[in-house]
C-alpha cells in the first residue's frame, strides 16, 4: 500500500490571531502545529502500512516554516515526505491549493490519499474533495473507521445524525474525522530521525504552475478584508437563588429575547 | 438574468432547514428581478415534499436518475455541475451541510472555478459579490470576493432568516441526468441511523449543553429535560465526550460541531476556548456555572452564577408551568 498523506501546518488552536493594517492582514503568533484533523490522518496511514505494508509520504503545501508540519510527520512514522514550498499559494483560495496538491499527487503512484477533513485555520473543508476531483477520484469524507482489503475500503463516514458505511475500490481520497483513532505520540527515535532527515522541496514551477497564478488578483476567490466576531455585549448575570435567578431567565428568555 | 441553482436537501417528507433558508433567501433575489432561482432536488419525493417546495420555490427541477436515489459525492456532483453547465447558471448555492460541504467542492471544480464555504452573510448585489466566512473556528471573519463563475457558495444553517415567502406556486419539471452510473464509485452499502428523528445540533434552533460541571453521565438527564421541555437539543464539551458520558455526534467546538442556534444554553462549562469556537455564533447564549470567574461568562448574555443541579430543574419546571399556562 502507498499511502499520501497530505498535511497542513497551521497556528495553534490557542494562538492569538489579530486583526492587523485595518483588516488587510492578520497577527498570528508563532505557535504553530500539525492540523488536528491531518495527525488523525497519519495515524490511520501508520496503521494500514502496519497491517498491510507499503509505505506513508506526507505532503505539504506551505512557506518554510511548514517543513515542520513535516518533521513530526516524520517523527511520527511517515518514511518520506516533501514540502511545495510557496508563500503566495500556501495563502491563497481553495481552488489554487488543490490545484497544486493535485499536481503532486499526479507524480505519485498511490493507493490512497488521507488528510483531515478541514484545517483548522482557513476551516475551508474544501480541498480534499477538490484534490480527488482534480484527478478523476473518488473520496470518502469525514471517515471515523476504514478498512482496507482486496484492493478496495470500506469506509465509516460520520454524516450528520447518521454513519455511512461505504465500499470503494481503490485509489481513493478519504479524510479523517475525529474518533477514526488516537494520534500516537512520537517516540525519541523517530524524532533524531526527523531532525537529521532531508525534506526535498518542490517549487510550484516545478508542477507546471506559476506564482502569479495564486496572486489574489488572479484567483477565484480573494479575501478583501478581515473582519472581528459581532461582539456580545456584557453579560448580564441574573441575580437570586437558584430558582428566582431560574424562574427570571425563562422570563427574560420568553418574553424578552423571545427565543422559547 | 441570472440564474441561480438552489441545492435542496430533503429527509422523509421534509425539506432541510438549511435548504428551506437558503430557498428563502433566493426569493428574496428573484423579487429583485435580477435573477431567476430554481430549486434542485435528488431522489424520491413524496406529493407532500412536493407541495411544501413549490410553496417556496418559483421553479422546482427533480433529478429523478435511480443512481441519485442515495447520495455519492460524485453522482450529485455530476448531476449538479452538468446541469449548471448546462443552464449557464451564474451561482449555485447549498447549506454548508455535511452532504452539502462534501460534494460541492467537486461540483466547483467540475465547472472550472472556486468556493466559499459555510458563509454566514453575503452580499449578492456586489460586483463581484461578496461574502463573508468565519475562519479560525470564529476567532475572526474574512470578507471573500468571488470574482470567477459561477459562484458556489455553501451557507452555515441559521445564517439566512427564515422568511418563507406567500403566494408562491411553483412549477415542477423531473428531469434526467443520465449516464451516471459509470461516474459513481462509491456504494454505500449501509446507513446506520444514529439519533433517529432529532433535530441534528447543526441546524438546533435552541440548544442545551452540559459539561464537565455534570459530574456524571447519569446528571444529563437534567439536560436532556430542559431540552425536552423548550424543544431543543443536546450538546457536550469535548472533555465529556472524551469521558464517553455523551456520543462523539453531541460535541460542540473545534474538533466536534459548530452550531449556531437561536438560543444555547450552557451548564457546567467552563468555557475552553475550543468549546467556544464551536459556539460562539449563538444568538442568545445563557451560562448557568458556579464559578462567577468561568470564562464561557465572557461569551454570554446572560449568566446564572449558582449550582446547576437546583438551576436546570428550576427552569425546566418553570418553562413546563409556562406553557401550560399557554
Amino acid at each position: 500500500m502507498n499511502i499520501l498523506v497530505l498535511v497542513k501546518q497551521v497556528p495553534d488552536p490557542e494562538a492569538l490571531i489579530e486583526i492587523a493594517a485595518s483588516g488587510k492582514d492578520l497577527n498570528v503568533e508563532p505557535k504553530f502545529a500539525v492540523n488536528l484533523f491531518d495527525e488523525f490522518a497519519l495515524e490511520e496511514a501508520l496503521r494500514i502500512r502496519e497491517k498491510h505494508g507499503g509505505t506513508v509520504k506526507a505532503i505539504s503545501l506551505g512557506g518554510p516554516k511548514a517543513i515542520e508540519a513535516l518533521r513530526t510527520a516524520i517523527a511520527m512514522g511517515a518514511d518520506e515526505a516533501v514540502l511545495i514550498e510557496d508563500e503566495a499559494f500556501a495563502a491563497g483560495d481553495g481552488y489554487n491549493t488543490a490545484l497544486a496538491l493535485s499536481r503532486v499527487l499526479k507524480k505519485e503512484t498511490f493507493d490512497i490519499v488521507l488528510t483531515g477533513r478541514q484545517a483548522i485555520d482557513a476551516d475551508r473543508g474544501e480541498v480534499p474533495q477538490m484534490v480527488a476531483q482534480f484527478l478523476g477520484l473518488p473520496h470518502v469524507g469525514v471517515v471515523v473507521k476504514l478498512d482496507i482489503s482486496d484492493g478496495k475500503a470500506v469506509a465509516e463516514s460520520s454524516l450528520e445524525g447518521a454513519k455511512e458505511i461505504v465500499e470503494v475500490a481503490l485509489p481513493a481520497v478519504f479524510t479523517a474525522q475525529k474518533g477514526l483513532n488516537e494520534p500516537r505520540v512520537p517516540l525519541i527515535t523517530g524524532v533524531m530521525k526527523a531532525m537529521k532527515v532531508q525534506i526535498p522541496r518542490i517549487a510550484v514551477e516545478d508542477l507546471g504552475l506559476t506564482k502569479d497564478m495564486a496572486a489574489p488578483e488572479n484567483s477565484k476567490t480573494r479575501i478583501v478584508r478581515y473582519l472581528p466576531p459581532k461582539k456580545r455585549p456584557a453579560v448580564q448575570i441574573i441575580p437570586g437563588e437558584a430558582r428566582e435567578a431560574a424562574a427570571e431567565a425563562v422570563r427574560i428568555l420568553i418574553d424578552v429575547e423571545r427565543v422559547i | 438574468m441570472d440564474k441561480v441553482l438552489v441545492f435542496v436537501e430533503t429527509k422523509g417528507d421534509e425539506p432541510r432547514k438549511a435548504s428551506l433558508e437558503l430557498l428563502c433567501e433566493a426569493e428574496k433575489l428573484a423579487a429583485s428581478g435580477r435573477f431567476s432561482v430554481e430549486a434542485v432536488c435528488f431522489g424520491t419525493m413524496s406529493d407532500a415534499l412536493r407541495e411544501k417546495l413549490l410553496a417556496s420555490a418559483r421553479k422546482l427541477i427533480r433529478f429523478n436518475d435511480p443512481e441519485l436515489a442515495v447520495y455519492s459525492p460524485e453522482g450529485y456532483a455530476r448531476a449538479l455541475a452538468g446541469y449548471a453547465a448546462e443552464t449557464g447558471a451564474r451561482m449555485i448555492v447549498a447549506g454548508a451541510t455535511g452532504t452539502g460541504r462534501d460534494f460541492l467542492p467537486r461540483v466547483a471544480i467540475m465547472l472550472g472555478t472556486g468556493m466559499v464555504s459555510d458563509v454566514t452573510g453575503a452580499n449578492w448585489f456586489d460586483e463581484p459579490m461578496t461574502f463573508v466566512r468565519p475562519m479560525f473556528g470564529g476567532k475572526v471573519f474574512a470578507e471573500v470576493a468571488f470574482p470567477a463563475s459561477p459562484v458556489v457558495v455553501t451557507a452555515r444553517p441559521n445564517s439566512f432568516a427564515m422568511d418563507i415567502p406567500e403566494g408562491i406556486k411553483g412549477e415542477y419539471e423531473e428531469r434526467t441526468a443520465g449516464s451516471l452510473a459509470g461516474a459513481i464509485h462509491t456504494r454505500v452499502v449501509r446507513v446506520e441511523e444514529t439519533k433517529g428523528d432529532a433535530v441534528d445540533l447543526t441546524e438546533a434552533d435552541l440548544i442545551v449543553a452540559g459539561g464537565r460541571g455534570l459530574k456524571a453521565t447519569e446528571n444529563f438527564k437534567l439536560v436532556e429535560e430542559l431540552a425536552a421541555a423548550i424543544g431543543g437539543t443536546v450538546g457536550a464539551t469535548r472533555s465529556v465526550v472524551d469521558a464517553k458520558w455523551r456520543d462523539q455526534a453531541d460535541q460542540i467546538g473545534k474538533s466536534g460541531k459548530t452550531v449556531s442556534p437561536k438560543l444555547y444554553i450552557g451548564a457546567g462549562i467552563s468555557g475552553a476556548i475550543h468549546h467556544i469556537m464551536g459556539m460562539d455564533t449563538s444568538k442568545v447564549v445563557l451560562a448557568v456555572n458556579r464559578d462567577p470567574n468561568a470564562i464561557i461568562f465572557n461569551y454570554a448574555n446572560y449568566g446564572i452564577v449558582g449550582d446547576l443541579f437546583e438551576v436546570l430543574p428550576a427552569m425546566t419546571e418553570e418553562i413546563r408551568k409556562r406553557k401550560e399556562r399557554g
